[in-house]
């Protein structure tokens, strides 16, 4: 326990003597943290847009006029067995009438050659949305293998299939990117840090190896700069937190002036615990690691 | 206490910097090492250190066969032997104080007892007054003088000295081969590898003579600086 105290004093000592250098370390590895909470918005927003337009997806089947509410019902629970459905709505015709008119209701034209007819002609509709676009090919194809497809009078699948498809394709292609985009920039990040740290560490090679002449132990070397390692990180991470939390929150209302639902602040501060918690072992480690490699070069002596 | 046997070591291509050195030196002995520079001397003081290993042939200390310790165990080894340099190799962002400290931490030794004897040791050099300061804050007979008590501070029963006045004026290099001496009395083998006549001349102890690599006289009592 004395020694832990004594390698963190020493650490420290190191880390405050060499000010410039430890400076510029925390700095470039605070950047390298905001990049990390930047991706980590990319991709929140990323999943954001992806999940709204795909939310905008759906599958209708409409029933013919003489088609019972059992049968309706009956075709609803059937598909509500489907572990792939999220959510079904049903639509009855009258419903549908109501809803027609209501939404019509400026247009005179509409509402006075609905008056003239007699029957309502307008069908009753279930509306599926499944979990996974992916899916609703299937659940066509199961509403096609129903027992009461007789009075199913049309999907509306089929006219939609290659608009579902493209917008699967879309949002797939903006979610692997995203991530592309998010594992290389991580690459640079690290190797940034990483060359960082070591160039700290190139500069006090000439004590590494003194020390080594005087008869230390590689571990009684390696402690102290291990521990200023962690020291830059943690640092860097309350640097980098201190930035990126403001910068989210003016971030944040600009995006809401064109997508009201994404809330980028919100999500940051709903998960507080998380990010920091994050953010500072990522700095930490990134810190002792890269510490930890730099140093192994030096200690051959 | 020392012996190298049939020691050869050769940087490749083929660069023979010792070549087949045999002495012996026995405990207590003040043995002055001299040669002009790319005689071998300090690649002598390296094998015993373990900084280099022989190409072939055998180093022992105490008995040991420096090939036989393992990496591991090299700090050990380092620990027995105060080494003294020409640059001092001083860890420049400690303080005097924490240099000597340093080198009784890496051992493991009671913090109390580090208290106790840095500034006794600082005192013997001749530096009482100077124990918080910097190395860059102090001058090169200074610097020499704490480089001595960091290496004297585990009570090594052998010194090696490379050049260690190298850097120093007359006066300087004088109090350094004082100190040397002083420590010698005290029962610590010293190895000193040097190129300044004069100084080896005063000494008047077993004088070796390098050059190219090879032992070339061996004078054992009243030795001279001749090569």
């Amino acid at each position: 326990m004395t020694n832990f105290k004594k390698i963190i004093r020493s650490a420290w000592t190191n880390f405050r003597r060499n000010g410039y250098l430890s400076f510029g370390a925390t700095g470039i590895m605070a950047l390298t943290l905001i990049l990390f909470l930047g991706l980590l918005s990319l991709q929140f927003l990323t999943s954001q847009v992806v999940a709204s337009i795909q939310g905008k997806i759906d599958v209708s089947a409409y029933f013919t006029a003489d088609a019972t509410e059992e049968q309706i019902f009956q075709v609803k629970s059937d598909l509500e067995s489907l572990p792939d459905i999220s959510n079904i709505t049903y639509t009855s015709r009258d419903q549908a009438l109501a809803d027609f008119k209501a939404s019509h209701a400026q247009d005179q034209l509409i509402q006075d050659s609905l008056s003239q007819l007699d029957t309502n002609p307008l069908a009753a509709s279930l509306n599926i949305k499944a979990k996974d676009p992916s899916q609703y090919a299937s659940i066509a194809q199961f509403l096609e293998n129903d027992k009461f497809r007789s009075v199913i009078d049309k999907i509306d699948f089929y006219e939609n299939a290659s608009v579902i498809g493209r917008i699967q394709n879309i949002s797939n292609g903006i979610r692997d990117w995203g991530l592309a985009a998010t594992f290389v920039l991580a690459i640079i990040a690290v190797l940034v840090t990483f060359n960082t740290v070591r160039l700290t560490i190139f500069n006090q090679k000439q004590e590494i190896e003194i020390m080594r002449l005087v008869g230390a132990s590689n571990w009684h070397i390696r402690g102290p700069y291990l521990v200023e390692g962690g020291f830059y990180g943690l640092f860097a991470a309350a640097v980098a937190l201190g930035v990126f939390y403001p910068i989210s929150y003016f971030a944040s209302g600009k995006i809401s002036s064109f997508a009201p639902e994404i809330n980028l602040f919100s999500y940051f501060v709903h998960g507080i615990a998380q990010v920091f918690l994050l953010i500072i072992v990522l700095g930490i480690f990134l810190g002792v690691i890269s510490s930890f490699i730099a140093i192994r070069k030096h200690l051959r002596i | 206490m020392i012996k190298f046997q049939s020691v050869k070591k050769i940087y490749e291509p083929h660069n023979v910097v010792l070549d087949n050195i045999n002495l012996e030196i026995k405990p207590g002995e003040f043995v002055s090492l001299v040669g002009l520079s790319g005689a071998g001397k300090s690649t002598l003081l390296k094998l015993l250190t373990r900084e280099e290993r022989p190409t072939s042939g055998e180093v022992l200390v105490e008995g040991v066969d420096l090939a036989d310790i393992k990496d591991k165990d090299v700090p050990y080894l380092r620990r027995k032997i105060g080494t003294v340099y020409q640059d001092f190799k001083l860890l420049e962002k400690k303080t005097a104080f924490e240099n000597v400290a340093f080198a009784m931490e890496v051992s493991d030794t009671d913090p109390e007892e580090i208290e106790k004897n840095v500034p006794q040791i600082l005192a013997v050099v001749g530096l009482a007054d100077k124990v918080d300061n910097f190395p860059e804050q102090l001058s090169g007979g200074e610097k020499q003088r704490l480089a001595i008590a960091r290496a004297m501070i585990h009570r090594p029963t052998i010194l090696l000295a490379d050049e260690p006045t190298g850097n120093l004026d007359l006066v300087n290099s004088y109090d350094v081969l004082k100190l040397l001496l002083k420590i010698n009395e005290l029962g610590t083998t010293v190895v000193l590898a040097s190129h300044d006549s004069n100084l080896v001349n005063t000494i008047g102890r077993r004088v070796i003579s390098m050059d190219k690599g090879k032992i070339v006289r061996d004078q054992t009592h009243h030795g001279r600086y001749v090569i």
